[in-house]
């Protein structure tokens, strides 16, 4: 227990007293595997599409795409149309990453970009 | 020893090891000062905390500018976290009574003695979580997790000053409430 370093008012040492006793109990400890299960989770998390997934990614996109823009055309849609429920949902998907970002933005507090 | 700066330089370009070290510099201070906003009936959830904190300094530590003290930044992370996850878990049961885990078991006074004892610290606990987030916490660094005014005031990035003020500020607050319930603190 540390030595009062406040100055107690002689008013408040029954409370001081009571709250030493109160709260006493043992001070917890991180487990000591924290750096090794941290570090595997800060891998795990931060290992990058590597360029073969993403260019599969990508082409299966961009397939998807142009497969829905045909389909829809052939049912007699203008481009217009077609372009908007395309783009439409990008726009959400950006739309909700930017928020996403300043929401973290806002928890991370400031000394960050 | 190498700063904190140096660390962080070199963790923004890819050194792992940079951010191993930053981690075990400050592990314990972010995990004190976790279980300090949660209370001692959610020491696992304070261990996600730690953990959900270096985590998300990783994923940043890119866009840290260093405006701030790397530890004032981190600091201030954990406490945004462990709030947020208090007021997710505020009406889960908790893993354990507050005061059960008490240790008041040096000396031994007769059953009614002890009945009252217990009462009363219940009464004290119920009392604590009344109390402004700030003040909680500042009482469960200083009178718990045995840190001096001066770590409890880093934790909570105020002077030492505004530290001293909340726990006096608490103590009032709490020797006004016990006595409101009958309880004297002497």
């Amino acid at each position: 227990m540390t030595e009062p370093e406040t100055e107690i008012d002689p008013s408040e040492a029954g409370i001081d007293n009571l709250l030493r006793s109160s709260m006493a109990a043992a001070v917890p400890s991180l487990p000591s595997d924290f750096d090794q299960r941290l570090m595997r989770e800060v891998r795990r998390t931060s290992q990058p599409l590597d360029r073969y997934r993403r260019i599969l990614l990508i082409s299966y996109g961009l397939v998807s795409v142009l497969a829905s823009a045909v389909v829809m055309r052939g049912q007699g849609l203008d481009w217009g149309p077609i372009a908007g429920m395309i783009l439409a949902p990008l726009a959400a998907v950006a739309a909700v990453r930017s928020t996403r970002r300043a929401t973290q933005l806002v928890t991370l507090g400031p000394g960050h970009k | 020893m190498e700063s904190d700066s140096k660390l962080v330089t070199r963790a923004q370009s890819g050194d792992q090891q940079a951010f191993g070290e930053l981690v075990r510099r400050h592990r314990a201070r972010v995990f004190r000062l976790a279980v300090s906003i949660l209370g001692r009936e959610f020491i696992p959830e304070a261990e996600d905390v730690a953990q959900e904190v270096f985590l998300k300094v990783h994923h940043a530590i890119k866009t840290f500018r260093g405006e701030a003290e790397f530890s004032s930044w981190i600091y201030r992370i954990t406490f945004n976290q462990a709030m947020n996850l208090k007021a997710r878990v505020r009406f889960r049961s908790p893993h354990a009574d507050e005061t059960v885990l008490n240790d008041t078991a040096s000396r031994e006074p007769l059953p009614d003695r002890q009945a009252e004892t217990t009462q009363r610290d219940r009464v004290l606990a119920e009392c604590i979580q009344t109390l402004p987030e700030v003040y909680q916490s500042a009482l469960r660094l200083y009178y718990w997790l045995d840190a001096g005014v001066a770590e409890a005031a880093e934790l909570l990035g105020v002077p030492e000053n505004t530290a001293k003020s909340y726990l006096h500020r608490a103590r009032q607050l709490l020797q006004v409430m016990l006595k409101e319930r009958g309880y004297s603190c002497d």
